[in-house]
């Protein structure tokens, strides 16, 4: 909906409300990413709105953090993981606040792509778009960063790079959230693979969780349409902040 | 844009074919209260999820093979390689329990 895959919900949801340890909450998170990442980018396919071959070059960086982040999450205590969930959306939060008005960037059509820009057709405009990726080692980082704190936290990690790659690296905001989209599904693959090994995913939770997801975000798309988008992410923010905030009670911050 | 539709196919049928599989386990196991074909449903359900996105790199890398782009050819397999190693530290963390 907003480049939120809703892993930063779920997670507190399971760990502070139903009481599950973090890294059960942490791994069941995944699992419903995974699902929401191929079933929206399968949709997607064919729309040129998924730049695949950045989404490839990235993946290389979102994946090995994430491979770190799930072998390291297996050695580190509960309360450092929930002191950092905690300190995560709170940044997650001041994002949100910050691009409430942020708009596409402006698009010269006559510019050559490159290697790893592309062209897609913008419904809005009904003009052809045309885009060049900028600052690359900029968003390799950002996916480094993003690929790491998804495994760790458990969640998508989308709100860290679709910010980077639309305000620095010059893709479209939709398209910064069709490829960010389009990763996650490898990204959290690395980290939950590492979970469902060390015994923390439990099938029959993950199975709950991924089909009420999946009915959810389909809930979710009628309702963020008829909502502003404006209140909307004020909300999200507010949660966002109490979530925080008790994270670092629980985790004795 | 041949291997964007191939990814599209091979990501709607992981996403079928898992969904299948956990919903039907999760219901088998709510009825039954826990027999053995509803947990291996579960598993095979979760199993696929997760192979679902290691299985669109796979097909990427065959694609790139195929028309002599090395640069993403080499790209796609270093990502395969980051998701075995996590496959293999899953099974390092297993035996340790």
């Amino acid at each position: 909906m907003l480049g939120l895959g809703g892993g930063v919900f779920l997670v507190p949801f399971l760990n502070l409300v139903l009481g599950f340890p973090f890294g059960v909450a942490a791994a069941i998170s995944l699992t419903t990413v995974i699902a929401t990442s191929s079933t929206v980018s399968a949709g997607r396919t064919g729309k040129q709105l998924i730049n695949m071959r950045l989404g490839m070059l990235l993946e290389v960086a979102t994946a090995g953090g994430s491979f770190l982040g799930g072998v390291t999450a297996q050695f580190v205590s509960q309360s450092a993981l929930q002191r950092m969930f905690g300190l995560v959306a709170v940044v997650v939060a001041l994002i949100m606040l910050t691009r409430l008005r942020r708009r596409n960037v402006i698009l010269d059509p006559a510019a050559e792509p490159g290697l790893l820009g592309g062209r897609y057709h913008e419904e809005e405009s009904g003009g052809m778009v045309t885009y060049r990726v900028k600052r690359l080692p900029l968003a390799i980082a950002a996916s480094f960063v993003a690929g790491n704190v998804s495994s760790l936290l458990g969640i998508g990690g989308g709100i860290i790079k679709v910010p980077v790659l639309n305000a620095w690296c010059g893709l479209p905001l939709r398209v910064a959230a069709a490829t960010s989209a389009f990763m996650i599904g490898v990204t959290a693959t690395a980290g939950a693979t590492i979970y469902y090994g060390h015994g923390q995913l439990q099938p029959a939770l993950a199975a709950a969780a991924c089909l009420g997801v999946q009915v959810g975000s389909w809930g979710g798309l009628k309702f963020g349409a008829a909502a502003s988008s404006k209140w909307l992410k004020v909300l999200m923010a507010a949660v966002l902040f109490i979530v925080s905030a008790m994270m670092f009670v629980r985790g004795g911050g | 844009m041949k291997l964007e539709r191939l990814i599209g196919v091979v990501l709607r049928a992981g996403v079928m074919v898992s969904s299948t599989c956990l919903a039907v386990g999760l219901l088998l196991s709510l009825a039954t209260g826990g027999h053995a074909m509803a947990a291996l449903l579960l598993n095979v359900g979760i199993v696929v999820l997760l192979a679902t996105p290691l299985a669109r790199v796979i097909v990427s890398t065959v694609q790139y093979i195929g028309e002599r782009d090395w640069l993403f050819a080499t790209l796609t397999l270093v990502v395969l390689l980051e998701l075995v190693a996590s496959a293999v530290a899953a099974l390092v963390f297993n035996q340790r329990i």
